[in-house]
């Protein structure tokens, strides 16, 4: 056995931030590379840098949260089907297998082996949200993965450089404008291949063979933090439950988090069981990823994450429950159950954690925009609305934004000259956070319509969330209002949008969307005068206090 | 760019028409305001000097310090052929929220695009990653009824009765400044031009920012900040700024005047005025080109700039010679100096970190027990405990008068006295007891925890860039900068150190080595094969107009002017661009289309290593840099005078070190006027100049070079991986 080498730690620190610059780097030249609004404007990516036998290493620091999570599962099974001693330099392997890679067939990895000399010394991989995979246009609809699109199996895109054009071939006639999802295909390409370089260089500075040993030491760093971590939170079990929308009925969660020591245990059995239409099935590796992502966000929030991160952290669901489907159910919205685990974990340890914790969130909704013009052109775009973030112990909700994603909105006017649709209002709700001594974030008032002088019908594809349960409050406070969709001045109900489409024959037609803010923490009487004034001011808040809507809880 | 450089009349320079002998550079700061003074025909700074900043009143420290700096060098007024100006003002006025009462006014439906910004988790473990107010407040926000198409085609009419109506009330209200942001305002500009002369009619008092005049580009919320920042100081620079001239004027001072945008150039005070947001970062840049300048004098092209004066620390990298420009960069940073955490301005910038770490920073005691320090400043006013001004915090100021770096009676060179008690009081008080440590034990600390600070923070940003700290060499400067500058180099492994001469105020030579430029840029988004090149030749005859305008009006109308065209291109339907050179402006047309895809293709690769293939060429903003040609700024080494290292010693006084045993030791202080050129000798010692004192530790050897800039090596243990 050799003995590893050691790192001081002023040498370990720089090489470790140097890991996490490069990927940075990748990530920067998928963003810059991409052509299409959920990649290039909205950043629905990640990249991460993993070691030989696919364990992470490093992560950018804007990689989409659960992607870290994932990447090294997508690694690992690339290592079982082709072979360490069969893979070449130039090598590009490819999957959106949702039970493999991320729980929708929408997210592309792509894995690259990296080689310093003729030893595989690392991998650098991306996974990216394809802005089409095929299959049917409505999330809500579909009874199986087929319907959902095109299934990538780890298939080698490249062999030692040289392109397999059937694989591509296949690729292109199964997506809408394909040439769009073949150029962000080859962003995450470019970006791996930058970073199979760099890393290369990075060894050859610091003279090191390969990055075993600094993995290993990297990843020991991380796993002792989030020990430490473990270990400060009151042994014992925490338990909670949460109701999501579902479609037809409501979905139930329950989860079960157990603590002994260093280790930490959780169990979401009596969970519903999976669900035979519409996609919001998640796959153990997404689940996976939205229970270890919070978890880290409470325990160990300020190191840097990888593969020893997650070592002291098990994720059980039972096989055949939402949490953990089995094939070929449908999985394309599974953020619609996979977004209500971090409220769940939240929950849980909220008695244990009382000032981390965050009371319910607004949640993103994501639109997509796809049709085709006069000229016989298609256009395709996605638009993103947060929702406003939930207040916590001792302070209102930070603001707006997608957690537990990392994406950022698109601007109006980028969104503009990709479809033929007028953004005719994107403000903030008044009355959109619930009332408490601490409040949450205001939510979204969207409204949208065809350009004034467009002809042609325009269809927004659809998939809210929050529509029967609300943002819940923490601690007394109150929840915040439901999401809104309104067409035309009438309010649509979840039946209503069941087919997920909502179609804008004229250019009089509007439609609106209230996303809604974070929930409140605390009673709403304790909140300190000043701050309601504040809130008055701003014309966020009524002057009188109002009644409020009740609670609706199943 | 330089490829592209068009030579008008290469035979005229700026300072062949020098009528006097000096030039003079001032660099107001949050807490001091710097004085050089430079001989043009010796080629080297002939007097330094330093005054604390009124901040209520800037102008007022800059006439006193003006007249102290003139008196002291015994010259007249009309023997100054130019100055130079660098501030941080804008900055300081920012992120104090010390600006006018603005309004904004946008298009029906987008009151709250400053508010919503783009929603990033920009630190994604962190659950309470805050985000920055922004600086208009929702109840000065006002929407009016108008509206662009994204071809620029009018959707909606400007409604003028209800902006007659809103600015009306909006000057009742006691608005100052009134920004203007319309959805579409960078394809076409017509209501917005159209908002701003009917203020002008009916309440020219009130200054009126646009958004297609400052940062004429696509993405709404970065166009609104910016344009927002922009009003919201406007009116503050324009008073100072006026102010200052004609004070100055009184003086005896008729030349002409510039001042330094964050870009790095320097331009007339009339074009700083009509864009104050482009003098964001005008200090700070300055100092880059110190760093750069020094650098280069001493053989090293790659550095690392390190600017600590009393309020924060500036770290920049340096390659070949040169401060990197970025195209934007984000004011107000409010989660520990975080991209993402501040507030984005679209002006280009030098590309530099900075980082609450300066001689005022306050320490104070976190929640987990722990020693912080900064990012909140004592200013100068009430300032460090140490100034008996009734600062009641403990600073770094503080500490470094405990542990004997700095001379309480030599602060500026004896003209402020510090009190050793005060300071004892504060960090007793407020650190040492509350955690159980001697006095010296928490000073100590303190100055510890600012090193790591500024270390950890320049290493970031020199990470981000994919360089290693170790191959660089550290140029230190800033009134506290060459008391910390040998700690901070230590702990990112830099083996050379550079402490110039007059180092507490060197951020203002840079000033003067700066080259005179304008950055412009114009937008027009079109596929390059379908590019309408008369558009093109049209915006750059408007943005020529605007430099001539800008860089004639204190210069004489003949001056020679170079300039550079480039363009901002991208593969059809991307989101990013990158910059290309373009060829002279009157070459642009159909002809020089292969030429520009090739340039585009080139600079694509050797950025992302690939490029994909079949894929359309977008140009979406069209650049020019102006640049009015100056002689290189001269320093004119000096040969050893023969005199011995005896004559500069000032005395002795014990110094804290924590190596090799931590503890007070006696060490000699040294006179840095009277260290001549040549000599080497070992630390532990102090070096004193009357605007800043450089620490140098046990078994560190210094070098005082033919330009009498502190040299040190730090040994191998840098040169080592």
């Amino acid at each position: 056995m050799t003995v590893k080498a050691s790192f001081d730690l002023i040498s370990l620190e720089i090489m470790w931030s140097r890991l996490v610059g490069i990927s940075d780097d990748m990530w920067t030249t998928v963003l810059r590379t991409a052509v299409s609004t959920i990649i290039g404007a909205a950043q629905d990516f990640g990249c991460e840098i993993l070691d030989a036998d696919g364990a992470s290493v490093a992560h950018s620091n804007r990689s989409m949260p659960s992607f870290n999570v994932i990447m090294p599962n997508v690694v690992r099974a690339t290592i079982a089907k082709f072979s360490k001693d069969q893979m070449r330099s130039g090598d590009v392997y490819l999957t959106n297998d949702p039970w493999i890679c991320a729980g929708h067939l929408d997210d592309i990895a792509a894995i690259t082996p990296v080689f310093h000399g003729k030893r595989l010394v690392a991998f650098t991989a991306s996974i990216a949200h394809s802005s089409s995979i095929g299959g049917s246009l409505s999330n809500r609809t579909a009874r199986d993965i087929y319907e959902e699109g095109l299934q990538i199996p780890i298939v080698k895109l490249y062999d030692a450089g040289e392109r397999n054009e059937t694989t591509l071939g296949f690729i292109r006639d199964n997506v809408r404008m394909p040439e769009m999802v073949l150029t962000d295909i080859e962003a995450q390409i470019t970006a791996n291949a930058l970073g199979a370089q760099r890393v290369v260089s990075f060894l050859e500075e610091y003279d090191l063979p390969d990055l075993a040993d600094l993995a290993a030491t990297i990843q020991e760093h991380s796993e002792r933090a989030m020990r430490a971590a473990i270990a400060d939170v009151p042994d014992g079990v925490y338990e909670s439950e949460v109701w999501a929308d579902g479609l037809d009925t409501p979905v139930h969660l329950r989860c079960r988090i157990t603590i002994d020591g260093d280790q930490l245990a959780v169990d979401f059995d009596g969970s519903d069981p999976q669900q035979s239409r519409g996609g919001i099935n998640c796959t153990l590796t997404y689940t996976r990823a939205h229970t270890v992502y919070p978890l880290k966000c409470l325990l160990s929030p300020t190191v840097p994450a990888n593969e020893g991160t997650y070592r002291p952290i098990t994720v059980h669901a039972p096989l055949g429950s939402i949490l953990n489907c089995a094939p070929p159910v449908s999985v394309r919205s599974r953020p619609r159950t996979g977004w209500h685990l971090h409220p769940l974990i939240f929950l849980a340890l909220h008695r244990a954690l009382p000032e981390r914790v965050q009371a319910g969130n607004g949640l993103m909704q994501v639109f997509n925009v796809y049709g085709q013009e006069q000229d016989g052109s298609f256009y395709n775009a996605h638009f993103f609305l947060a929702g406003g973030r939930g207040a916590s112990q001792g302070r209102d909700g930070i603001g707006r934004n997608a957690f537990p994603s990392s994406a950022r909105n698109v601007a109006v006017e980028d969104f503009e000259i990709r479809v033929p649709v007028l953004i005719r209002r994107r403000a903030l709700q008044p009355e959109s956070a619930g009332d408490g001594q601490w409040r949450g974030a205001y939510g979204h008032h969207l409204e949208v319509s065809t350009l004034p002088d467009y002809t042609r019908p325009v269809s927004f594809f659809i998939d809210p969330d929050r529509m029967r349960f609300p943002p819940r409050g923490m601690n007394g406070g109150n929840d915040a209002p439901y999401t809104g969709i309104v067409l035309n001045g009438k309010s649509l109900s979840i039946d209503d949008v069941a087919s997920g489409q909502i179609t804008l024959i004229s250019p009089s037609d509007r439609l609106e969307i209230h996303v809604p803010g974070g929930a409140s923490y605390g009673l709403p009487d304790k909140r300190d005068p000043r701050m309601i004034a504040e809130d008055v001011r701003s014309g966020l808040r009524s002057s009188q206090s109002r009644e409020r809507r009740p609670d609706k809880r199943v | 760019m330089s490829g592209a450089a068009k030579h008008v009349q290469p035979d005229r320079a700026l300072h062949r028409s020098k009528t006097g002998q000096y030039a003079i550079s001032i660099d107001v700061g949050g807490t001091f305001t710097d004085f050089v003074l430079f001989d043009l025909d010796l080629g080297k700074a002939v007097a330094f000097h330093k005054v604390l900043t009124t901040p209520q009143e800037p102008a007022r420290a800059v006439i006193t310090g003006w007249r102290e700096l003139l008196q002291m060098a015994r010259i007249a007024p009309e023997e100054i052929d130019y100055a130079v100006h660098s501030t941080t003002l804008i900055t300081n006025a920012i992120v104090e929220r010390r600006g006018v009462k603005t309004a904004l006014i946008t298009t029906c439906g987008f009151r709250d695009v400053l508010e919503i910004g783009i929603e990033q988790l920009y630190s994604i473990y962190d659950l309470f990653a805050p985000y920055p107010l922004p600086l208009i407040p929702r109840h000065l926000r006002y929407e009016i009824s108008e509206r662009m198409s994204r071809d620029g085609a009018v959707i909606e009419l400007l409604d003028e009765p209800a902006v007659r109506a809103l600015v009306d009330e909006l000057a009742a209200g006691g608005v100052e400044a009134i920004a203007v942001s319309l959805i579409h305002a960078y394809r076409n500009s017509e209501h917005e031009r159209r908002i701003r002369q009917i203020i002008e009619e009916t309440h020219p008092e009130i200054t009126v920012s646009l958004s297609s005049q400052v940062a004429p580009l696509i993405g709404e919320y970065e166009r609104t900040s910016t344009v927002a920042a922009d009003a919201y100081v406007k009116p503050l620079l324009r008073r100072y700024l006026s102010d200052l001239l004609v004070q100055l004027h009184d003086e005896g001072f008729h030349r002409p005047f510039f001042l330094v945008l964050s870009s790095g150039g320097i331009t007339s005070a009339s074009a700083a005025m009509a864009f104050p947001i482009r003098l964001l970062e005008s200090g700070p840049a300055a100092g880059a080109f110190t760093a750069s300048f020094y650098g280069s004098l001493c053989g090293h092209r790659n550095v690392l700039s390190l600017d600590m004066g009393g309020t924060t620390a500036k770290a920049c990298l340096v390659e070949d010679g040169k401060p990197d420009v970025a195209r934007m960069l984000e004011a107000d940073r409010v989660h520990r100096f975080m991209p993402g955490s501040g507030l984005p301005i679209m002006v280009p910038a030098i590309d530099l970190i900075e980082t609450g770490a300066g001689g005022g920073s306050i320490a104070h005691i976190n929640d987990l027990g722990l020693i912080n320090v900064g990012p909140q400043s004592a200013g100068s006013d009430p300032g460090p405990a140490s100034y008996g001004l009734g600062g009641q915090h403990p600073t770094v100021t503080d500490a470094n008068v405990l542990l004997g770096y700095l001379d309480p009676a030599y602060f500026l060179g004896g003209r402020m006295m510090l009190d050793r008690e005060h300071a004892q009081e504060a960090v007793k008080t407020l650190v040492a007891d509350p955690l159980n440590l001697s006095v010296t034990e928490a000073a100590w600390g303190i100055h510890s925890i600012v090193n790591e600070n500024m270390a950890r923070a320049a290493r970031t940003h020199i990470i981000e860039r994919n360089r290693d700290p170790r191959h660089l060499a550290l140029v230190a400067f800033g009134g506290a900068g060459p008391a910390h500058a040998l700690a901070v180099a230590r702990i990112l492994g830099i083996s050379w150190v550079i402490v110039p001469l007059g180092a507490g105020v060197a951020s203002a030579v840079g000033a003067l080595a700066a080259p005179m430029t304008l950055p412009l840029v114009r937008s027009y988004i079109t596929r390059l094969k379908q590019c309408d090149w008369d558009t093109v030749q049209q915006l750059y005859t408007s943005m020529k107009a605007d430099a001539y305008r800008s860089l004639e009006i204190e210069t004489a109308s003949a001056e020679p002017i170079l300039l550079h065209a480039a363009a901002d291109m991208r593969f059809a339907g991307q989101y990013h661009e990158i910059q290309v050179d373009l060829p002279p402006v009157e070459d642009l047309g159909t002809q020089i289309i292969d030429q520009m895809e090739r340039r585009f293709h080139d600079r694509y690769i050797s950025v992302y290593g690939r490029a994909p293939s079949g894929l359309e060429i977008e140009v979406l903003n069209w650049h020019l840099v102006a640049e009015v040609p100056r002689i290189g700024l001269k320093i004119i080494a000096e040969s050893p005078d023969g005199t011995g290292l005896a004559i500069a010693v000032k005395g002795v006084r014990d110094v804290y070190f924590a190596q090799p045993v931590p503890g007070y030791c006696p060490c000699p202080v040294y006179d840095r006027y009277r260290l001549s050129t040549g000599l080497t000798f070992s630390g532990p010692c102090i070096i004193e100049e009357p605007e800043a004192t450089t620490v140098i530790p046990p078994s560190n050897t210094v070098t005082i070079d033919q330009y009498r800039n502190i040299v040190v090596n730090l040994g191998t243990e840098g040169d080592e991986r």
